[in-house]
């Protein structure tokens, strides 16, 4: 964690991408603010900037947050080229002013994919991560009763893996910081999760091999490997996933065409 | 239904045939510079037998060139594939767009591989013309090996590193191709879902260790040759 | 047997609890509701709005059965509903630790921790039902913690005298949501779902006495849509953003409930709401949002204040063992750091009041991990708890493994919300109301890991039987499809659209943001409607909150347009909360006994703990609205305890 500034009050300067509508272009606007407290989240210190944009009759910057803990996956910030900002393993709203300069200039963009159009200034579509998960991202029971719980056993460090790889909050930070705009790593920690656990191996082709059709057909860029996506994940989801990935979907695919000539139907092969 | 079908089309394929055909190139890579420390003797004796074993395969040297040839050419179209989707997919670029460091591997090098690449490919295509496609027995350069007339190769290679800008040109290029070796030889195993995290850093330190070999390997033939056999004419 | 027939009458208002023997009451009836065939199955369709875990569970769950779903949430994906946000566990009378557990003992938990003031044969199902929602979820592929033999871990929390949580890291919440996500993506993928992200819900449809249908506001492009149903289900979570500063994301909201109130639904005890005792403390004004630190942390942490006050600004660490008063372990023995969290809050602010709190403001006491981190080393504290010391010392630039944490009560839950019969429907036929966002089973005080055990019991495994029966009971009626032509439809979405248009109209004149107003109200309800509440401060609460109405209604401040515009969304909100909160306050002062969350400090005993009044106030307070400018109308709804015998809870 870095705290550069040990002042109480501190100057901003911000440039911020501002867009009315998913169709009409953006440009970059410069607001300054004074007497910003180095405790406030960065988003607090947007909230005056906004409180402040009213007052004065204009429209307010309009972001998203919710929970404000580092879980609900919904804050989503471009933070002078870094992905939820300087720190890692931390999302934008647990960003606090003290990591910043006084009057250091602060450039705030959305995030930037073909994937993830923006609704309004840094307000973007992310509609695509829900439909990828809705490929596969599941194990297919359905609601009602199922063997008791301990008749599954998991062998505890696989259950820790699957957890590492369950923890994606789903923020799409991973894509806005890879140059490629790759979904790799989102994709990839819930094909993992499900590959590590015993409950997911009957769809694991199946799942494997729909998810990963779905990151294409929506448009995002290949993996380049430069692990720029674990540096900004949040929760530091290691590009190991990646590597199952690769793994469950080669299988996938490769035993896809042989039971194709089986005649077995596999789903999206 | 083609068969692999998926290994063309999709993503993670594309990336797999990158990195199968990768591996192809850095194990041809490994050989042609085993070959080529020949040229550290001390006249062309060594180089010309070498040549001379390698041509004595027939049938099997012309496989193995076609096939070089079209491990080459997927590479490159996979290269072209990757980076052109990449470009499609981020329309509007960010103002400024900095690495977070921690585990990352981006670099200018490591975000620029079609560019290293590129500059590898105006390299071979030039490398090609001057040693593959370049003077031969019937151009007059014979060398005698075991009382067997051959191409005497290491004459064009003493007579191209004569000029200094052909020495500064092949060094230059070996730095590309020990940018380009240095992220993609971990790259290749990542891309074939070939890691675990035990290997992961080994291979990136291996990486670096073969990519430095490498570079200096061959970079080092132009300087020897053009120091030593400078004044030969 | 039909709806009508399985309610049996306990006081003023029908709770439809079956008959029959506590623990036979679910299953009779399940062996007693009417079914819908399969085939008739896909001629439903039904609404649910709210896709946390009560609402998307129960999507999820109904599409399974074959009925056509639609479902809505504000944010832009189901994934964020803000049950992600809880952290510590879930409760299920599995009793795998072998350490005296059972159903019957998770619902006599249950019922005392709420201070006897929930049904009986509710509490009882959701005991019963704990079990299998461990199930459901292990078979979905959440990642629950285990031990070395590849069993599911336990742990123990505050409340409860046995180790009964099953947990997921410090992310049981968000595990448990994605699991219900995923459920809700599968039967998207299938086409039985269709799903409507950044919509809110701003009214429901009555049509000839039975909800068909809801209005929606698209948030990204300000359309206002009509859509009809047979059933509709309202999973919106709980009101406890009311407070301005509390534990709740920022899109929560009452807004789903109290349109639907103001349409019929009583509102069950909207006094109700649990003041979390370990979160972080507000460090200034510019705050928007509080945070939680998990219960769990009480496991370990020992909670204490100086002895004495002249300590309270110096360094703790320089604070001497004798000079420490580790005050729920003096004043609880048998339950110490894990004494209920109303008990725990209550106790916290107590010593603040006598001058004993510490940090910048006074308002914190210190939660300690010496001891632990002594007995077990840090490894072992790192494992439990790494995220959240990370948590805490990002926020307040504090390490915790040096120094205690401070921590400070904050309002966390809302155990009021609609009122629900047995089979989870309001008072509007049709409408049901599911979680956090009804009133049922925790009655006047939640315990720990309760609410997620809560919201995937009437998800997963209640509303997919209550809506059953109510449809196979009225399928006559609903066979017969209404169209959103209907003049219902027509005359609720003339006056959702007013009711925006007015608010951008007037908003171009006034002068106090939303955001203003909104921290003004959460002033007023901490001080007067939180953690003590007295007659007194009930009534100059109403008074404050008239006035404010009146800023809202004359001198609002709004810039943009209709589309995508969060201040436009907040001011909608904030008007419901004040009438919200005007209610809360109104219920808070009819109320004169203390009990669970709800602390009357004219009700107490010797000792300063809260005092029940059984003979007076063993009811449901069902409120019934009357118009903007007419006091709400009371209606009870009377406990019967035939189980168990409502006593002094003590946790002594």
């Amino acid at each position: 964690m870095e705290h550069k500034h040990s002042e109480k009050k501190m100057n901003v300067r911000l440039k911020i991408w501002r867009q009315e509508g998913p169709k009409t272009p953006g440009k970059f606007e410069e607001f300054s603010l004074s007497d910003i407290l180095t405790d406030m989240s960065f988003l607090e210190m947007l909230d005056v900037l906004n409180e402040k944009l009213i007052h004065e009759g204009k429209r307010p910057v309009e972001y998203e947050s919710d929970c404000r803990e580092g879980i609900c996956g919904t804050c989503s910030l471009m933070i002078s080229g870094q992905a939820h900002g300087p720190n890692r393993g931390a999302t934008t709203c647990q960003l606090y002013m003290r990591s910043f300069d006084n009057n250091e200039l602060i450039t705030i963009e959305p995030w930037r994919a073909k994937s993830f159009p923006v609704i309004r200034d840094l307000v973007t579509d992310r509609s695509s991560f829900d439909r990828i998960i809705s490929a596969g991202g599941y194990v297919s029971v359905k609601t009602g009763p199922h063997a008791d719980a301990n008749a599954i056993l998991v062998a505890k460090d696989l259950s820790d893996r699957a957890m590492d790889a369950a923890a994606c909050i789903g923020c799409g930070a991973c894509v806005a910081a890879c140059p490629n705009a790759s979904a790799s790593l989102f994709t990839s920690a819930k094909i993992t999760q499900f590959a590590l656990l015993p409950q997911g191996h009957p769809e694991r082709s199946r799942r494997a091999i729909r998810m990963v059709d779905q990151m294409d057909k929506e448009g995002f860029g290949s993996c380049s490997n430069l692990q720029e996506c674990e540096a900004a994940c949040p929760k530091k989801i290691s590009i190991q996933n990646i590597t199952i990935m690769k793994q469950e979907y080669l299988k996938a695919a490769i035993a896809a065409d042989f039971r194709a000539g089986m005649g077995s139907a596999d789903g999206g092969a | 239904m083609v068969p692999f079908k998926r290994l063309f089309s999709s993503s993670l394929g594309r990336k797999y045939l990158m990195g199968a055909s990768g591996l192809a190139l850095v194990l041809f890579i490994l050989v042609h510079l085993l070959g080529n420390l020949t040229f550290y003797s001390h006249n062309g004796d060594a180089t010309n037998a070498y040549s001379a074993k390698l041509h004595s395969l027939g049938l099997l040297l012309v496989v193995a060139e076609w096939g070089l040839f079209a491990v080459i050419i997927l590479h490159i179209y996979m290269a072209f594939q990757v980076t052109y989707r990449s470009k499609v997919a981020r329309p509007i670029g960010y103002d400024s767009l900095k690495s977070k460091g921690g585990p990352t591997k981006s670099n200018v090098t490591t975000r620029n591989m079609i560019y290293t690449g590129i500059v590898l490919l105006v390299f071979l295509i030039i490398h090609l013309k001057q040693f593959r496609f370049g003077p031969d027995l019937e151009d007059g350069y014979t060398a005698t090996v075991n009382g067997v007339m051959v191409d005497d190769v290491y004459r064009v290679g003493v007579e191209t590193f004569q000029n200094v800008g052909w020495v500064a040109f092949y060094v230059f290029s070996m730095f590309f191709l020990g940018f380009h070796f240095r992220h993609g030889f971990w790259s290749m195993f990542q891309s074939l879902g070939a890691l675990n995290p035990r290997w992961s850093k080994p291979i990136h330190a291996m990486g670096l260790i073969i990519a430095i070999l490498m570079a200096v390997g061959f970079l080092g033939i132009p300087i020897y040759l053009h120091v030593t056999q400078g004044g030969v004419q | 047997m039909s709806d009508e027939t399985i309610k049996t009458t306990t006081g003023g208002l029908n709770s439809g609890v079956p008959g029959g023997p506590l623990a036979q009451k679910w299953d009779n009836y399940k062996a007693n509701m009417k079914l819908v065939n399969p085939a008739n199955k896909r001629k439903y369709s039904v609404i649910v709005v709210g896709t946390g875990l009560a609402g998307g569970a129960a999507a999820a769950s109904l599409a399974e059965l074959g009925y056509n779903v639609k479902a809505f949430c504000v944010q832009d994906s189901a994934r964020r509903a803000h049950s992600i946000a809880a952290q510590g566990g879930i409760n299920a009378a599995k009793s795998y630790p072998n350490d005296g557990d059972s159903v019957w003992r998770l619902f006599y938990d249950t019922i005392k921790g709420g201070d006897y003031r929930a049904r009986e044969g509710n509490v009882y199902r959701l005991a019963q039902n704990s079990t299998a929602i461990i199930d459901q979820c292990v078979a979905q592929g959440i990642p629950f913690a285990r031990e070395y033999s590849g069993e599911l871990a336990n742990r123990s929390f505050g409340g409860a005298q046995v180790s009964r949580t099953f947990y997921a890291r410090g992310q049981t919440g968000q595990q448990l949501l994605l699991g219900a996500y995923s459920a809700l993506m599968k039967e998207v993928d299938k086409g039985k779902v269709e799903l409507y992200t950044y919509h809110e819900m701003l009214d429901v449809v009555m049509v000839d006495g039975k909800c068909r249908g809801i209005i929606t506001r698209d948030l990204k492009t300000g359309k206002i849509e009509r859509h009809a149903a047979d059933v509709v289900i309202l999973g919106t979570g709980g009101y406890g953003r009311i407070y301005f500063l509390s534990t709740n994301a920022m899109n929560s909201n009452t807004t789903a409930i109290w349109r639907a109130h103001k349409k019929g639904a009583l509102f069950g005890n909207p006094c109700y709401v649990q003041i979390h005792p370990t979160c972080i403390p507000v460090s200034g004004s510019h705050q928007a949002k509080l945070t939680l630190m998990s219960e769990s942390l009480r496991n370990d942490g020992r909670v204490w204040v100086p002895k004495k006050k002249e300590d309270c600004t110096k360094d703790p660490k320089s604070i001497a063992e004798a000079d420490r008063d580790y005050f729920l372990e003096r004043k609880y023995p048998s339950f110490g750091n894990l004494v209920p969290r109303d008990v725990a809050s209550r106790n916290a602010k107590e010593m603040c009041d006598e001058g004993r709190g510490v940090g910048e403001t006074g308002r914190a006491v210190y939660l300690d991990f010496k001891d632990v981190i002594k007995r077990d080393g840090k490894a072992a504290v790192e494992e439990r708890y790494g995220n959240l010391f990370d948590m805490y010392h990002e926020i307040t630039n504090e390490n915790p493994y040096e120094v205690p944490m401070r921590i400070y009560p904050a309002v966390h839950y809302t155990m009021g919300g609609l009122w629900v019969d047995y089979s989870l429907m309001t008072t509007l036929p049709g409408l049901f109301c599911s979680g956090e966002a009804n009133f049922s089973d925790h009655g006047a005080n939640r315990l720990g890991a309760s609410a997620l055990m809560q919201g995937l019991s009437d998800g997963y495994f209640v509303l997919p039987y209550t809506v059953t029966n109510y449809l196979g009971t009225h399928s006559q009626e609903l066979l017969k499809k209404v169209e959103t032509s209907h003049p219902e439809f027509e005359k609720a979405e003339k006056e959702v659209r007013a009711g925006i248009d007015g608010l951008l109209e007037r908003g171009k004149a006034g002068k106090r943001t939303p955001t203003e107003i909104y921290r003004d109200l959460g002033l007023v309800m901490w001080e007067y409607v939180g953690m003590a509440r007295t007659e007194a401060g009930l009534k100059t609460a109403i008074q404050k909150i008239k006035e404010l109405q009146n800023d809202f209604d004359t001198n609002l401040k709004l810039t943009g347009d209709d589309q995508f515009n969060k201040n436009l969304e907040s001011a909608g909100r904030l008007g419901d909360f004040l009438e919200l909160g005007a209610l809360m306050a109104q219920d808070a002062l009819a109320r004169t006994e203390s009990c669970g969350g709800h602390f009357r400090v004219e009700s107490q005993t010797p000792e300063g703990e809260a005092k029940r009044d059984d003979e007076h106030f063993a009811y449901v307070a069902a409120w019934e609205y009357k118009g903007k400018n007419n006091s709400a109308v009371l209606h009870k709804e009377q406990l019967i305890f035939e189980n168990v015998k409502p006593s002094v809870r003590s946790y002594k």
